[in-house]
């Protein structure tokens, strides 16, 4: 599921730039403008990059530019932090600033700083309506007075408030004036200058309301934080693998191999056999289109019959956990033990991201404080993070053969995970960066906005997952029936068969799998394997080479030599672990009779 | 150093990592981290504990509604009044 990172920059139309404190809704305003879908999550630093996209302002269209949010023009903190005031600094022709109501001194705090750069800025005073919640009500006018600068409340979300940004964006840019702001020149007088804005901006809802404290602090204290967190993160597994298999066994599987009616068995694979067979093909290319590794078959089957149910039940679960914002919860319960390997509490994020597809986790690590931990984090999900293809795979391989194998390999796989992060930690010590960051409030996730989000990553599956998958089967279809992948089997039989003690045609899954995660493992399913052997080939197979596009993600996120490091790493780690299997396997089984 | 030191034994004043889950105080002194202004930890603000995180985990305060977690030993340069 790659993402473009290196992007083409529009230079025809002016811009428009949103900026904000994080979390407050500039993607979401993005999403609306714009009509394209960009990440929407409820915790800071969902998006790290910027993104451009066409927004008709009047009659003129215009380019809107969502960055990651900043706390301090002065002082970023991050390389997401970064993008966003380079880009402020390029002097765009407007800006759309965007306030967060729920965070009214800070947003303003940061205004004043934005508003030093003399750009035409129309203020949009998002989430408006969560301010019922606390009981509270904004005046807007108070900020547009104070400051000078047009501001709007808005509900990003729905509704048509939005419109009237757009309107006044429109006045502004037809209308030649330099702006003229007010500002506190002062900057240690500035924060008190702020919350008397906002002293006056904000009031209760009635005299009597009394302001509720955080109904969710429970979630963030070790007694029940705890035990809820193991119970979410179990919910997720169980409704990740119960939901996939429903969906596969129920829906996609009936389709594709076909229900009984009568005596004809209507399906989707029936009719492309018997299709093949009308159309008289037959020989090498009959077995190509429909035999062992048969195109037509596989190239629907293991996309689209194995890994999609998986992809839509771990999307939809880790959609909905997004929205809540009891991610940087997590986050921060566990941030003491993560600190034991280096790492901040946050790294959770990137690493659950990573059981989806590895490189949207890496290009989260943007948001971390130091270089240091964004490498080891992406290390740690190349070696040891088996994305969501990949684990399906695991499921269809060993669910039947042995549970326990496929608990193993799960367990071994965070064990490795931790290690990893451990050893690295050691090899290169250096002062970790302060935690201090907010929590987002707690709200009910939006099923509009998860089904969008849900919709979005599976189109991105199917494009940049599905089809690179098609793709590697065809070509192996015809590798393998034109004898090439026995030669490269034969050659590569003493590490296969000496070493890792599996069949010669094992070699196919370590050709092919450079490609994809999964294709290292699927050949596996047809071989007759021995428990033992399945085993080792998962175990193989999940240190082994993190897919092409992961490799070249981590050459642009980092540099050639991250790149083939963790390369060579993964191979090494992937042959070595497994010989050992291997033979504890081997020992083991015979222990166990 | 001194007279931090001494206002440290008043029991009056207390860095934020000694303060108790529930216990409030006004923010009296902090390090010069920029990002802590930002998040509302300035001098005169009134703050509560909401958690304390285990293994030395995180301090979570409560100003004015937020939630802003703080690291342990950042929390240790910052003065409470009580
Ligand atoms: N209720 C409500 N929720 C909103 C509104 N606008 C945004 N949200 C929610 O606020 C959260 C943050 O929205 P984003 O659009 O991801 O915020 P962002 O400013 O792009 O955040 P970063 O990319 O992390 O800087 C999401 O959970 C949104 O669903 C709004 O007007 N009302
Ligand atoms: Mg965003």
């Amino acid at each position: 599921m790659s993402c473009a990172t290196t992007k083409s920059r529009d230079t025809k139309h002016k811009k428009i730039l949103l900026m904000g404190l994080p979390n407050v809704g500039k993607s979401a305003i993005f999403s609306r403008f714009t009509g394209m879908h960009v990440m929407v999550s409820n915790y800071t630093g969902t998006t790290v990059e910027f993104t451009e996209g066409k927004m008709a302002v009047g009659d003129d269209t215009y380019t809107l530019i969502d960055v990651p949010g900043v706390y301090d023009i002065k002082q970023s903190v991050d390389d997401a932090e970064r993008v966003a005031v380079s880009m402020l600094e390029e002097k765009p022709d407007a800006i759309v600033f965007v306030v967060d109501a729920l965070n009214v001194e800070s947003s303003v705090y940061l205004l004043m700083q934005v508003l030093e750069y003399k750009l035409p800025t129309v203020v949009a005073l998002n989430r408006v309506d969560l301010l019922k919640v606390r009981s509270m009500r904004i005046d807007h006018r108070v900020i547009q007075a104070a400051l000078n600068v047009p501001v709007v409340p808005t509900i990003a979300l729905g509704g048509d408030s939005l419109d009237l940004v757009k309107e006044r964006l429109a006045r502004d840019l037809a209308s030649p004036d330099a702006p003229h702001y007010v500002l506190e020149e002062n900057e240690l007088k500035r924060w008190d200058w702020v919350e008397r804005i906002t002293a006056r901006a904000l009031k209760p809802l009635s005299d009597n309301a009394t302001i509720r404290q955080d109904r969710f602090a429970f979630l963030i204290r070790p007694w029940p934080g705890l035990p809820i967190a193991i119970g979410v993160l179990f919910l997720m597994f169980a409704a990740v693998i119960g939901i996939g298999m429903g969906l596969r066994q129920f829906l996609i599987m009936p389709l594709f191999e076909g229900i009984r009616i009568g005596e004809h068995t209507v399906g989707l694979f029936p009719w492309i056999r018997a299709g093949v067979e009308a159309l008289g093909i037959t020989g090498t290319f009959q077995r190509v289109l429909v035999g062992e590794y048969g195109f037509l078959i596989k190239g629907i089957e293991w996309p689209f019959g194995l890994v999609l149910p998986y992809v839509l039940s771990f999307y939809l679960s880790m959609s909905i956990l997004e929205d809540t914002g009891y991610l940087p919860r997590l986050a921060v319960l566990l941030d003491g033990v993560f600190k034991k390997i280096g790492l901040p509490g946050n790294t959770i994020i990137p690493l659950l991201l990573g059981y989806g597809c590895g490189i949207p986790a890496i290009l989260s690590t943007r948001s971390m404080r130091s270089r240091k931990q964004r490498v080891a984090v992406a290390v740690m999900i190349s070696l040891a993070v088996p994305c969501v293809a990949q684990s399906s795979a695991f499921m269809f391989l060993l669910v039947e053969h042995s549970l326990l194998a496929l608990v193993l390999v799960f367990m071994i796989s965070v064990f490795a995970m931790v290690l990893a992060g451990f050893v690295m930690d050691r090899i290169k010590r250096e002062p970790m960066p302060l935690t201090l960051t907010e929590l987002p409030e707690m709200l009910a996730p939006n099923p509009a906005l998860v089904g969008k989000k849900l919709l979005f990553r599976v189109r991105h599956y199917v494009k940049d997952g599905a089809i690179p998958m098609v793709i590697a089967i065809v070509v192996t279809a015809f590798l393998y029936e034109f004898g090439i992948l026995d030669v490269a089997g034969r050659a590569m039989a003493p590490v296969v068969s000496g070493w890792l003690r599996l069949p010669e045609e094992a070699a196919t899954p370590l050709i092919i799998g450079i490609v994809r995660r999964e294709l290292a493992v699927l050949p596996l399913i047809d071989m007759n394997l021995s428990t033992v052997q399945l085993f080792t080939g998962a175990v193989v197979a999940l240190f082994y080479v993190p897919c092409v596009a992961m490799i070249a993600t981590l050459a642009k996120e980092f540099n050639a030599k991250v790149a083939v490091g963790t390369l060579l790493f993964t191979t090494t780690t992937a042959i070595v672990i497994g010989g050992l299997m291997a033979r504890l396997g081997g020992l083991l089984a015979t222990w166990l009779g | 150093m001194a007279v931090m030191h001494e206002m440290l034994s008043n029991n009056a004043f207390a860095t934020m990592n000694r303060l108790e889950k529930g216990e409030e105080g006004v923010v009296y002194a902090v390090p010069d981290v920029r990002l802590l202004a930002s998040l509302g930890i300035r001098s005169g603000k009134r703050v509560r504990v909401l958690a304390k995180s285990f293994a030395s985990g995180p301090v979570i305060v409560d100003i004015e509604r937020r939630s802003v977690v703080v690291d342990r030993s950042l929390a240790a340069q910052i003065t409470i009044r009580k």
